[in-house]
């Protein structure tokens, strides 16, 4: 599938770590990995634990480097080379929520979420009131001046959610965020995501080895093959939007497309 | 004594009977040695209790442990503060750092109160040589934990913080000093009573005033109560800083979890 508006690119993409002592050579965790996201598009990557999800979401968010292949952001090309001076975040147009919430235990759920907007001097009224409504969304209004370990999980992730999307980045790149929380919770933390999604403007590029959370939440899968991950399998997912995801498996087509899935994966 | 703070929190009234139970069990065999022994090898509690209201209403104890505080403070500000900060110039300078590690390593190693008779010959036999002295101790505690306190930064912060627009400067200031802080405070707490300590010593080697020096003349003229007033008053000092310093700590890190693990374990409930 392809889209008049590409917001990211991934062409050819290798990584392997440097060998250890006595290896020849390290293995390679990814190989000729290629594909894009489209503007506003909300991509789903599936493949099992270990397939180098991480890194594959660390070298677009620039934390790491890539040993070959190219990304592209709108077109422009991202020095990814190892070796090369990365810039983490891509002067702030790259976000990145990671699979621990990683909020700092020393600031309050308020100042964990406006530190993005501080650090790149953006704190202002128009920020404020973003951080406001976003807290709102979220239902962690009430809770500004706790610090993390007197928050639950599920609102952890949230704030993790909402440091991000308060500074605004036009693509958001998720790494398993709501792995470490209670089913329930988790629900509720994807229903918060896709009506957060649905206000527009975001591009998502959301991992996990949970084949029901991909299709539920995404516009279109891609499955990873085990180590070294390539792209194996892609699949559209037609299912009305807004989605309820409390009844997950009711949705139209859900059960075939988890079905394809599967079998991809297997 | 390091513990002395979470164990408040958690007594209970079983704990507070036995420790009068030792407390009493102690100063009744203090009595029986003055008794059996005589007053001057050990004074005796009621003598000590009597001499130390003396020395409170003369102002002669307040004088005296107000200049042992003073060194001791002084010494602790002077050596503790640049060795808060010196890891934190090493982080951005890893090879300065590597280069500069043995000779810390090493300058750890020396037996500081040594080297007090060079200090008293550089310094005179005023203050100087005591702040010296417990500079010389303090920096070492503060400068390893601090230094423990920097490498343990949680490298998946800094990355994060990256991602959103940190710069070194940025990180260093919002993710590596806040992390720090409860080990260079650990650091502190440890020295505080080698800080007093020192200080003491400096005074026992030479000097006219302070603790130590009442130490010192009280047994040169065999007034053991003398003696055991002033280590008396240099236990209590020990202690109020401690709990001046564990709720200090409290008060400034008060984003962390309780540790109630720790209060359960020493009240041994």
């Amino acid at each position: 599938m392809s889209s008049p508006r590409t917001m990211l690119e991934v062409k050819g993409l290798a990584k392997r770590f440097s060998p250890r002592s006595g290896q020849a050579a390290a293995p390679w965790i990814l190989a000729d990995l290629s594909f894009h996201v489209a503007e506003q598009e909300f991509l789903t990557l599936v493949g099992p634990s270990g397939a180098g999800k991480s890194t594959l979401l660390n070298i677009i968010a620039q934390v790491d480097g890539a040993s070959e292949g190219e990304i592209f952001f709108r077109g422009k090309l991202i020095e990814t080379a190892d070796g090369a001076a990365l810039k983490p975040g891509w002067n702030c147009q790259i976000g990145y929520v990671t699979q621990d919430d990683n909020l700092l235990p020393w600031r309050t759920l308020y100042e964990n979420v406006t530190l993005p907007l501080k650090l790149q001097g953006r704190f202002d009224a128009t920020g404020k009131a973003r951080v406001d409504d976003l807290l709102r969304v979220t239902n962690l209004s009430g809770f500004q001046r706790y610090y993390p370990h007197e928050l639950s999980g599920g609102m952890r992730k949230r704030a993790a959610l909402i440091r991000t999307l308060a500074y605004d980045p036009p693509i958001i790149l998720m790494d398993e965020p709501f792995g470490a929380v209670d089913a329930q919770t988790r629900t509720q933390l994807q229903q918060d995501l896709l009506r957060l999604w649905h206000r527009g403007g975001k591009t998502i590029v959301f991992v996990t080895h949970d084949i029901g959370e991909a299709i539920a939440l995404g516009d279109r899968v891609l499955v990873l093959s085990k180590s070294p991950a390539k792209i194996i399998a892609a699949h559209n997912i037609g299912i009305k939007r807004p989605r309820d995801l409390g009844n997950v498996y009711r949705l139209e087509g859900f059960g075939e497309l988890f079905e394809a899935v599967r079998k991809d994966i297997q | 004594m390091l513990t002395l703070f979470y164990e408040t929190r958690a007594m209970n009234t079983r704990v507070i009977v036995d420790r009068m139970i030792v407390l009493a069990l102690v100063i009744a065999g203090w009595e029986l040695c003055s008794l059996h022994f005589g007053t001057i090898w050990f004074s005796s509690p009621l003598r000590v209790l009597y001499r130390f209201g003396e020395e409170i209403r003369s102002g002669d104890l307040f004088f005296q442990a107000s200049y042992t505080l003073k060194a001791a403070l002084y010494g602790s500000l002077l050596g503790g503060i640049p060795a808060a900060l010196l890891p934190f110039v090493l982080r951005r300078h890893p090879v300065a750092g590597a280069i500069l590690d043995p000779y810390f390593v090493g300058g750890y190693g020396v037996p500081k109160l040594a080297l007090a008779p060079l200090f008293i010959l550089w310094f005179g036999v005023d203050i100087a040589p005591k702040v010296a002295l417990v500079a010389s101790i303090v920096s070492f505690l503060v400068f390893f934990s601090t230094t423990a306190g920097v490498n343990a930064v949680n490298a998946q912060y800094v990355s994060v913080a990256r991602v959103f627009g940190a710069n070194e400067r940025d990180i260093a200031r919002h993710i590596v000093w806040p992390g720090a802080i409860p080990y260079a405070f650990a650091g502190f707490r440890v020295a505080a009573p080698y800080a007093i300590g020192a200080a003491v010593v400096g005074e026992l080697i030479s000097s006219n005033r302070g603790l130590g020096f009442m130490v010192q003349s009280g047994a040169t003229d065999f007034d053991t109560t003398l003696v055991f007033v002033s280590l008396v008053t240099l236990t209590i000092i020990v202690v109020v800083v401690n709990l001046l310093i564990g709720l200090l700590e409290r008060w400034l890190l008060r984003w962390r979890p309780p540790q109630r693990h720790l209060a359960a374990r020493v009240a041994g409930t």
